[in-house]
């Protein structure tokens, strides 16, 4: 009598668990928002380049510090050596962290003669950047709304004529 | 008639001279034999413990009238009153009593002392939990103690740790009292504790760095090994297990069941004085995340040699090697099973050996002597970009002597000292020194109050640091209002210098940049307890305890706002309050039991008015088994509430990093002994996480989800 009511009890309490929600549950399809474009590479690559990523940042570089983890938001997978053409997606060609919605302010392609992934602003020197509205006078602003996914963000490469660079590089 | 009385004084003399000993067999109801049992003579060094048979034997005592006890966690303890005159064979046969507070404990005060005179809160887990859970990991059984919680691998009792990636801890953890942290990171590498080799576990909660200096600021978790026994005992143990598909398909990124295997080789043999126990362990997971793969061997060598009753030898050796995923957090939510594209693939080897020696001489009735020596190496090496690798060697001897001043005051004193040295690319090549002396009386009056007061002192010198040192105080009391109605408190200081890597750690980790402060101080501790047991008849034990921490210049992981480096730094005053409700009882005989265990915790980061981060507030653990002759079955439950406060700059690594949920986590198990057949075989099966619930414990990473074990013993 006593083991039919333990077991009664154990289906019981089972059926209530199970009824419960199942806890952390993915983003829907298609919520999550990203970018995509093309980067065109001219001219020859340099011999000593051992990385090239193309990288975002939150907040305009406008001195050495800007240059940090925290304000560092998306780096690419590894643009392999000698590519002329290079199409991409965040949100699968994350390095280490997909992008969430809002504005960005320096959009680039960044190269390192180290081959391991630094962080040090010393150890990278800009490829291309971003420009938006054919202003190439400053950055372009990225704009990525919720939910979205925003193409054409492309980069021009001129291993020829480098954009300027950020402070603290060498 | 001279020469009759004086046969008489010369017989007498020798029979009291003569040394006796007692052997026998504990098993419980059913007839099976207890492992594990202590059994010792009260107010002395003498006993034993029995083996796999439950078998024991005392040798070298005296003649006289004893009081002979038997102690296990789970059963009644047995105490008898004997007169030896001769060697005696006793036969004892123990009864199931979770409720009952009276079990043994060393951990507390570093001698044995009954778990109902300690001023402290503590906790035991025998080892039969290991098994009939399908553990072999110990940090999985320390997810159920009450006021425990678990972050990963980071463990914190009463709240005292956040997470810190394995930097530092404030929890002293030891094998058989010698601390187990690492040299270079100070952590606790849990996956490396031989399972199978433990007898039982202690729990000490709340500060105890008044006995055990640094890394105790926030407790003690002691485990302790199996005695080697007279009769030789194989063992082997088998487990597989397979994980359940993850609840959303696209989660299901294997498109198949992964599943787990383990295999456990143990044997030990006794020669006279000298015993020899070896195990050696291989486990293989697939686990149920990418990256998250794990192959590891793990050895344990034990021997000791016995130069009288008194005094002993014994050496251990303990050894992994190690190769596994790096799986730091997921991709996202979408893919929360997967890391980030450039971490997959990433890996770690580590190889980690520990020897310890540890020397015990009961030179007279009244002082025991207790020398502890350990050599620890840790050998790790990450294949990921960062490439981080380290080699650091930890040496470390303790001098303890236990005098009992009187029938009614024991006092324990001892010294220590450690030397750390590191080699690594992650924290450079630092050094450490420490030394510790401490001392502490345990004074028990006639009206049954027990009275403790400890002082230690640590002086902590690391690298280029400037040398620390301070003095950790702690008076305890605890007073039996009646036979069933227990009081306990304990106030004290404690102290935590700064680990090697929380200094010295300078790295670049999946876009994480750390760096080393040079400028870090210790942290400081004040904490009180009160506590009350009630134990109204055998069937029914009830607990609370009621504490507060204080903690200053706590060390927390923190962002540089200069260069947004992040960095270990003493941000934080913070304040830890809760309480604590266990509750166990027995029904039918013993057959069924019900543990319930609430703990509220209020943790605030006092400078900025925020709860401190991964505590949980609330946390509820419960466990209810049902044995039936050579059956057994039970169910563990467990929740805590989603935690209030994470890194909030890891959302800008993390992607969904604010997905938290309250934890309820439900597991099953079940297991059947074929002792009835003449068979020393046990067969356990256990359903974790049954309901296959999705939480975290750290922010992007999906706990365990639905498993099934099944998991043989034999014993031969």
């Amino acid at each position: 009598m006593i083991r039919n009511r333990l077991l009664k009890f154990f289906i019981i309490s089972i059926l209530f668990f199970s009824g419960c929600d199942k806890g952390i549950s993915p983003e829907p399809e298609g919520a999550q928002a990203g970018f995509s474009g093309t980067i065109f590479f001219t001219g020859a690559w340099p011999d000593s380049i051992a990385r090239t990523h193309l990288v975002v940042f939150k907040d305009p570089l406008d001195s050495v510090s800007d240059f940090n983890p925290f304000n560092l938001r998306f780096v690419s997978l590894e643009i392999p050596y000698g590519s002329t053409i290079f199409n991409y997606r965040s949100l699968d060609s994350s390095s280490f962290s997909s992008i969430a919605a809002g504005n960005y302010a320096y959009i680039a392609v960044a190269q390192s003669k180290t081959p391991d992934l630094s962080l040090n602003r010393v150890d990278w020197l800009v490829a291309g950047v971003y420009y938006s509205d054919n202003d190439t006078t400053k950055p372009g602003i990225l704009i990525i709304p919720e939910n979205t996914l925003i193409t054409g963000i492309n980069i021009l490469v001129d291993f020829n004529n480098p954009p300027p660079q950020p402070p603290g590089g060498n | 008639m001279r020469n009759l009385f004086l046969i008489l004084i010369l017989f007498t003399s020798a029979t009291l001279s003569q040394n006796f000993s007692i052997e026998g067999k504990v098993t419980d109801f059913n007839g099976i034999p207890l492992p594990g049992v202590n059994v010792y003579i009260e107010g002395g060094e003498r006993g034993a413990a029995t083996d796999e048979r439950g078998s024991y034997e005392i040798k070298n005592i005296h003649a006289g009238v004893y009081d002979l006890i038997f102690s296990i966690v789970g059963y009644k303890s047995k105490i008898l009153n004997i007169t030896v005159d001769a060697n005696l064979k006793l036969d004892i046969q123990l009864e199931t009593a979770p409720v009952q507070s009276d079990q043994v404990v060393i951990t507390a005060g570093k001698y044995e002392q009954k778990l109902s005179e300690l001023p402290v809160s503590a906790e035991l887990i025998p080892a039969e939990k290991l098994s009939e859970k399908n553990l072999v990991n110990l940090k999985e059984a320390l997810r159920y103690i009450p006021g425990v919680n678990m972050v990963e691998d980071q463990i914190s009792i009463r709240g005292s740790s956040g997470y810190s990636r394995g930097a530092g801890t404030r929890v002293l953890v030891a094998i058989d009292g010698i601390p187990f942290y690492t040299g270079d990171t100070g952590e606790i590498i849990w996956e490396a504790v031989p399972v199978n080799q433990i007898q039982r576990i202690e729990v000490i909660k709340g500060s105890a760095s008044s006995l055990y200096g640094s890394t105790a600021i926030g407790g003690v978790i002691n485990i302790i090994t199996r005695e080697i026994p007279d009769e030789p005992v194989t063992y082997i143990r088998t487990l597989f297990g397979i994980w359940a598909k993850p609840s959303y398909q696209e989660w299901d990124w294997s498109g198949e069941y992964r599943n787990y295997y383990g295999l456990t080789l143990s044997h030990s043999h006794r020669f006279d004085n000298l015993g020899i126990a070896f195990s050696l362990t291989r486990l293989n997971d697939m686990n149920y995340k990418q990256s998250g793969f794990f192959n590891r061997y793990i050895g344990f060598l034990k021997g000791d040699y016995k130069f009288s009753g008194t005094s002993s030898l014994t050496l251990f050796a303990n050894s992994m090697n190690h190769h596994a995923g790096n799986f730091l957090y997921w991709k996202n939510s979408r893919n929360a099973l997967i890391p980030p594209d450039a971490d997959q693939g990433q890996t770690t080897r580590a190889n980690r050996l520990m020897a310890g020696l540890l020397y015990r001489d009961l030179i007279s009735d009244n002082l025991f002597i207790n020398i502890r020596s350990s050599y620890y190496r840790t050998n790790w090496k990450d294949e990921t970009t960062s490439r981080n690798s380290s080699t650091t060697k930890l040496y470390r001897t303790e001098l303890q002597a236990n005098l009992s001043i009187s029938e009614n005051i024991i006092s324990v004193t001892g010294i220590e000292g450690t030397y750390s040295d590191v080699s690594s690319n992650i924290f450079g090549n630092p050094d450490s020194k420490g030394i510790g002396i401490y001392t502490q009386a345990d004074i028990k009056f006639d009206f049954p109050l027990s009275t403790t007061f400890g002082l230690r002192y640590d002086y902590s010198k690391l690298d280029s640091i400037k040398s620390f040192s301070d003095f950790s105080p702690k008076l305890g009391l605890n007073y039996h209002l009646s036979g069933n109605l227990i009081l306990r408190s304990s106030a004290g200081a404690g102290f935590r210098a700064p680990s090697l890597a929380e200094a010295f750690t300078s790295t670049t980790a999946s876009g994480i940049t750390v760096k080393p402060n040079p400028n870090l101080k210790p942290e400081k501790s004040l904490s009180a307890e009160f506590g009350i047991n009630y134990q109204p008849n055998e069937y029914i034990n009830l607990d609370a305890a009621v504490f507060n921490n204080e903690y200053y210049d706590f060390i927390e992981p923190s962002i540089d706002s200069r260069d947004g480096l992040v960095f270990f730094n003493n941000v934080t005053r913070a304040r830890i309050q809760g309480a604590e409700i266990n509750t166990k009882i027995n029904f039918l005989s013993d057959r069924l039991h019900l543990s319930l265990n609430y703990t509220y915790l209020w943790s605030r980061d006092i400078e900025n008015n925020i709860a401190l981060k991964y505590r949980p507030r609330h946390i509820f653990y419960s466990s209810i088994s049902y044995s039936f002759y050579n059956f057994e079955a039970g169910a563990d439950f467990r929740f805590w509430s989603k935690v209030e406060e994470i890194d909030d700059d890891l959302a800008n690594f993390i992607p969904d990093a604010e997905k938290r949920v309250d934890v309820y986590v439900l597991d099953l198990r079940g297991g059947y002994n074929f002792n009835s057949f003449g068979l020393q075989l046990r067969v356990f099966v256990n359903a974790d996480n049954i309901l296959n619930y999705n939480y975290i414990e750290l922010v992007g990473n999906i706990s365990p989800i639905r498993n099934y074990s099944l998991s043989l013993e034999l014993v031969f």
